[in-house]
């Protein structure tokens, strides 16, 4: 690996610093070996930049939020319960799911490299893979929370999820007030990828708390 | 392995850069790094990219982009491997004369397989060593490769919340090692455990740790 950057680069290096050409190299070869086939990749990088995102994880959120017989399922058996709603897949083997209340706040973190629940959430943002907020998030969890916009009342419990071994973990977050004529879609919408790593909570319609 | 990857509770590590809506993707080759190691993890020829991350230098780790070392633990596994040579990759051509292979990934199985549920736990059964309540310790280990186990919980004690069931062992399985089935644990560590008396005396840290992780307290 060449150690140079990138804003003095030169051409006497046989593979190119620039991960984009190298990537586009890596793959010509291995189409060309018929190692993989670029349609299964077009598939693939569909797949993930377009089918799987916090979509599906909202759903869940909403449905947990107006059933309760669904919620009490979801937090005995986060995996069987998602299934039902027809949400499964790699890095959702083993899902499990954590409840905001006024009194206790969640929050996930994978410190050892970056699991998250793809199945649900899509796949990371980069500030969740940072080399910061994994290494202060299980030392510093409420100043983290605070820097990220999210101030959490010293009477609240935090607990932090350092999910890097067989499960993986999402946050149901707390229902808004004064959402309860709300549809089931109209609540999903409320819930953003954030309120489910336990970094933000749901706001209310129309933004601001009454 | 003590690498740089294991940064739980570590100190001076820069900003988190924290944006509302950022985007899970921010340039086409990371969506196409991400598509390859799915479609070569059909080869079976490898169970996990992660050990070949931590092997990655730790001025290096800190230097490259998520999908900078992904690239990087790629192109390892593939030369390891022997699905390509380190020559080929350089210069992005075959060899001549071989022959072309049969893709492991069709764009139909593309379709379906990630949104399959791997099946990870074993139906092994194992007599669990430990009972949910009760107090654990953190074994002190060090070993030089993979591991789940991060740095900041040896020798601290906590107490198991959960059952997980039973699963290989990482550290062994990534090398097609003896997978040495047990039970992993969901424990809980007190902040104050953790980190002293500065931190908040209600909060607490989860970890879900192999048997192999623990010793009784």
């Amino acid at each position: 690996m060449s150690g140079h950057g990138h804003d003095h680069d030169h051409d006497h290096q046989a593979v190119p610093s620039d991960p984009a050409l190298r990537v586009k190299a890596l793959e010509s070869l291995l189409v060309e070996k018929g190692l993989v086939d670029p349609a299964a990749l077009d598939v693939l990088v569909d797949l993930y930049e377009n089918k799987v995102g916090p979509r599906n994880g909202a759903q869940v959120v909403a449905r947990a939020w107006i059933d309760p017989e669904f919620k009490r399922r979801l937090l005995a058996d986060g995996t069987a319960a998602i299934a039902e709603l027809g949400f499964s897949g790699q890095q959702g083997e083993k899902l499990t799911v954590v409840e905001n209340t006024p009194s206790v706040h969640n929050v996930i973190v994978c410190t050892l490299c970056s699991c998250y629940p793809w199945p649900l959430l899509g796949l990371p943002p980069i500030w969740y893979k940072s080399s910061a907020y994994r290494a202060r998030t299980v030392i510093d969890a409420r100043g983290v929370l605070k820097e990220l916009g999210l101030d959490v009342r010293d009477d609240v419990e935090v607990r932090v999820w350092d999910s890097n071994a067989a499960s993986r973990y999402l946050v149901l977050p707390q229902r808004p007030r004064g959402t309860e004529t709300l549809s089931e879609a109209a609540l999903a919408a409320l819930v953003t990828r954030d309120t489910m790593i336990g970094v933000a909570r749901v706001a209310p319609p129309g933004g601001e708390r009454p | 392995m003590n690498g740089i990857h294991d940064m739980g509770g570590m100190q001076g590590l820069g900003e988190i850069g924290y944006r509302r809506d950022d985007p899970a993707f921010h340039a086409a080759w990371e969506t196409r790094v991400h598509a390859l190691v799915t479609a070569l993890a059909a080869y079976g020829k490898w169970r996990a990219l992660r050990p070949d991350i931590e092997q990655i230098a730790a001025a290096e780790y800190l230097r490259m982009s998520y999908y900078e070392r992904w690239l990087t633990a790629l192109t390892e596994r593939i030369v390891k491997s022997g699905l390509a040579s380190r020559e080929e990759i350089e210069r992005g051509a075959a060899d001549a004369g071989l022959g072309r292979s049969v893709p492991a990934l069709s764009a139909d199985a593309a379709r379906s397989a990630p949104l399959q549920i791997p099946r990870t736990e074993l139906a092994v059964r194992i007599q669990p060593p430990f009972r949910v309540g009760e107090r654990v310790r953190g074994a002190n280990l060090n070993p030089p490769g993979h591991t789940r186990m991060p740095r900041y919980a040896r020798g601290k004690v906590g107490v198991v919340e959960r059952d997980r069931g039973v699963f290989a062992l990482p550290d062994n399985d990534v090398y097609f090692l003896d997978p040495k089935p047990q039970h992993v644990y969901l424990v809980r560590f007190a902040a104050r455990e953790l980190w002293g008396a500065d931190a908040s005396a209600r909060d607490s840290v989860y970890i879900d740790l192999w048997q192999d992780y623990l010793e009784p307290a």
